[in-house]
């Protein structure tokens, strides 16, 4: 049975011991950089300190200041320095740029909720006032309500990117089930936001969506009174929409997308499923292979280097 | 997946990862540009689409025709295509619920080792009629229409008749084109050559089944209800005629006496798209 | 050295006893801080309403042949995001109702809720969101919807007619406890769908 050390990637692999060669065969310390006098420790000799040791050495270290009293240098190394698979293309920056449509609905929502009165009295209101006498407001506005249009597409397309290329299957599987989880963390920010501007489409789409849930045997009419704080749209209705938009779900959000995040770092992205390891691909676009002719990586020659 | 696949699959994945790039810079350069490209879409959009307040929330209304975002419209589809009152909660919660159920666990029952989407047929097949009915459905979604608005075109002369249609409730049980409701009665797209006006004229007044009667319009005011007469009878799938402004007949301010036809349906109906 | 009293095979340690105590003091504070905010958002299921009487108009307003339009305030205090219109006639006795009764009908549809219109031409209510149909009477002619329309309670009181508390009907018209749009009623169904406290028990 082969070492599955050696198999994992190499962020999962436990780090080498101090005095040990490592990984990729870097020698033990001793290059005389150790500043405190006291024995070599780990990060030197840990090959992704390759960066920093470097500037340890001149005057202004304040790389090396932050990193003796926080100790992140080696995971951030590790993090940027890691090999992405030969072939990953432009669908796989769908997943950042969601990630980053997300901050967009956020940084704007921040902004939106200065100006804001979840109150069903004062709520149109308020957003009249900001879209007319607020500097930018009117813009603002439409970044937040054209961002989430463009965060439902974008999510949408990176789960049918991670679909087709089979991204989800071993060892990613507890990826995909966070993912599935951000979409419908989604869909209910969606939901529960469109409801704060508080014109008619709001007003009847909530209701609509609020006795949807209703229909839902014997627990149905006590979840839409919960939603809804009463048996008809009250005066806390909106309230409770308004801190489930902006304190529950964004916190589930961010804590899955760290989660998530996590994992691809982790694991790594997948390569392109057409690409097979035993070919020499002449460029990233190369022809499928059948999977399981040949199997001349499973000999264990290290031929495929 | 059993363990010598997920070996296999683990030494493969070692090779690819060995012959790649770092993800700095390279990687870094692709979701830089992209995220570029995201904000410069919001921004464009913001400014060329603006964000304008639809009218004030009103719960007393009878004229608005409510829609939700157009990321629901498949939802909204599939609610009005489930007529059956018994299958109502299967379309409100029973597929949804089904939907994301089979969305969670599909790394658990997909077991197969195959990645390549060429070489998985029935995950290929299956994730690209999915893809395909939800566009469908939120296509149909967008294009449902309010409950008191024939597009049909017709030529100038009927439009009268096809404001009282709108206005009377037809649209509830019929379907005229791309109006109205596939049921309970049948579409009267081309009415016109299958019934002769007599006929016509006959089932208003006496409202064969569940049809309610227009006998009432008919006694207190004749001249809409022959002008529905004519219009109806002059749905018979030929080419019209139309007037050049569509959409100044639906507006157009008629005779006092089609308001009073439309009675408690006040105005033409406003349709949600303020927001 | 062993305790007073040690035998072998015995179970309890000092590291069992801490990891049990700090687990249950853990439980009992977090317990304290959660239970009372859930109960903080549930508490509104178990709110019992007031019974409200909104005049609308005198008797001569209503006749039984058709409805006309009133507005009534159903949630007090948020001005006109708590209002809504209802559909007021009086009793036919074509129909079998008594003629010096009201019936009151709501414009909420009985699908989810959308407002439905009333169409003189017609004598039925359309609603404009998924094709729901009813009759004269509210009953459901076609469409989607589950159970007719809802009603409101009327009474007369110094010559003016009065509506009170929501309730909803069975197929057959028969009056129960007032559900949510989407919900059927009668029968098997008044279990599934239970009546809440949070609305006025039935006329």
């Amino acid at each position: 049975m082969p070492d599955l050390q050696k198999l994992l990637p190499p962020p999962m692999r436990r780090p080498p011991k101090p005095g040990h060669p490592g990984g990729n065969g870097a020698p033990p310390a001793g290059d005389g950089a150790v500043t405190d006098g006291a024995p070599a420790s780990p990060k030197t000799d840990d090959p992704g300190r390759r960066l920093t040791t470097g500037v340890k050495d001149s005057p202004a270290d304040l790389v090396g200041w932050v990193d003796e009293r926080m100790g992140g240098a080696s995971f951030l190394t590790a993090m940027l320095m890691r090999k992405v698979p030969k072939g990953t293309n432009w669908f796989y920056t769908l997943g950042s740029a969601t990630l980053f449509a997300f901050v967009v609905q956020a940084v704007t929502g921040v902004f939106l909720a200065m100006y804001y009165t979840p109150s069903p009295v004062e709520a149109y209101a308020s957003i009249t006032h900001l879209t007319n006498d607020v500097f930018l407001g009117e813009f603002v506005r439409g970044m937040h309500k054209w961002g989430a249009s463009v965060m439902v597409i974008l999510v949408f397309v990176h789960m049918a990117r991670t679909f087709f290329f089979g991204a989800y299957k071993y060892p990613r599987e507890l990826n995909w089930v966070i993912g599935v989880v951000l979409l419908i963390l989604t869909m209910v920010m969606g939901f529960t936001g469109y409801l704060l501007p508080f014109d008619q489409r709001s007003y009847w789409a909530t209701i609509v969506g609020v006795n949807i849930n209703g229909t839902g045997p014997i627990v149905g009419p006590y979840l839409s009174d919960f939603l809804r704080a009463g048996p008809e749209f009250g005066a806390t209705t909106l309230a409770r929409f308004y801190a489930i938009h902006m304190l529950l779900v964004p916190g589930a959000i961010i804590a899955l997308i760290g989660a998530h995040l996590y994992l691809v770092v982790k694991l790594g992205t997948t390569a392109p499923p057409w690409l097979r390891a035993d070919r020499k691909p002449k460029d990233a676009r190369s022809q499928p292979v059948d999977a399981f002719a040949g199997g001349s990586y499973g000999s264990g020659d290290g031929s495929a280097k | 997946m059993n363990s010598q696949e997920k070996e296999r699959y683990l030494r493969e994945y070692e090779v690819m990862k060995k012959k790649g790039k770092p993800f700095f810079p390279y990687a870094i350069l692709k979701d830089s540009t992209m995220a570029l490209i995201v904000v410069a879409v919001i921004v464009f959009m913001s400014l060329w689409l603006g964000a304008e307040q639809g009218p004030k929330a009103d719960p007393t209304t009878t004229t608005y025709v409510p829609r939700p975002e157009w990321y629901f419209f498949f939802l909204f589809e599939l609610l009005r295509v489930i007529k059956p009152p018994e299958l109502v909660p299967i379309a409100t919660i029973g597929i949804p619920t089904i939907a994301m159920v089979l969305l969670l666990l599909l790394p658990f029952y997909d077991r197969n080792a195959e990645r390549n989407p060429l070489r998985r047929p029935i995950a290929s097949i299956a994730g690209i009629m999915t893809i395909v009915a939800m566009a469908f459905l939120t296509f149909l979604g967008a294009n449902a229409g309010s409950p008191t608005d024939i597009e049909v075109e017709v030529a100038p002369q009927y439009e009268a008749g096809k404001l009282v249609a709108a206005q009377s409730g037809c649209l509830a049980c019929h379907q005229f084109g791309e109006n109205g409701n596939n049921g309970p009665g049948p579409k009267l797209t081309e009415i016109g050559a299958r019934l002769n006006p007599a006929a016509i004229a006959r089932s208003l007044e006496i409202g064969p089944g569940i049809m309610p009667s227009y006998a009432g319009l008919a006694e207190e005011q004749p001249e809409q209800f022959r002008d529905m007469v004519a219009f109806l009878a002059s749905l018979n799938g030929e080419e019209q005629e139309t007037s050049e402004t569509e959409e100044s007949a639906s507006g157009t301010p008629h005779s006092t006496g089609s308001e009073g036809a439309a009675g408690g349906a006040g105005e033409t109906s406003d349709s949600g798209s303020g927001s | 050295m062993k305790p007073v009293g040690y035998f072998e095979g015995e179970s309890m340690t000092r590291r069992k006893v801490f990891a049990v105590a700090g687990g249950a003091l853990g439980g009992i504070a977090g317990a304290a801080i959660v239970l009372p905010a859930l109960g903080f958002a549930i508490a509104p299921i178990f709110d019992e309403p007031e019974e409200d009487w909104q005049a609308v108009g005198p008797l001569d307003d209503f006749v039984p042949e058709t409805y006309v339009p009133r507005v009534i305030t159903i949630v007090q205090g948020i001005g006109e995001a708590g209002k809504t219109t209802v559909y007021v006639r009086r009793g036919s006795a074509d129909l079998g109702e008594d003629p010096d009764s009201y019936i009151a009908i709501s414009t909420r549809c009985a699908h989810l809720g959308c407002p439905v219109r009333f169409v003189q031409a017609a004598g039925n209510f359309i609603c404009p969101c998924h094709g729901g149909v009813y009759g004269f009477q509210g009953e459901v002619i076609g469409g989607p919807p589950v159970r007719p329309l809802d009603r409101f309670q009327t009474r007369v009181t110094d010559d003016l007619v009065e509506i009170g508390p929501r309730y909803s009907v069975t197929s057959q018209l028969e009056p129960v406890r007032a559900r949510d749009p989407g919900e059927f009623t009668g029968g098997v169904w008044e279990y599934l769908y239970p009546p809440r406290p949070s609305t006025a028990p039935a006329p």
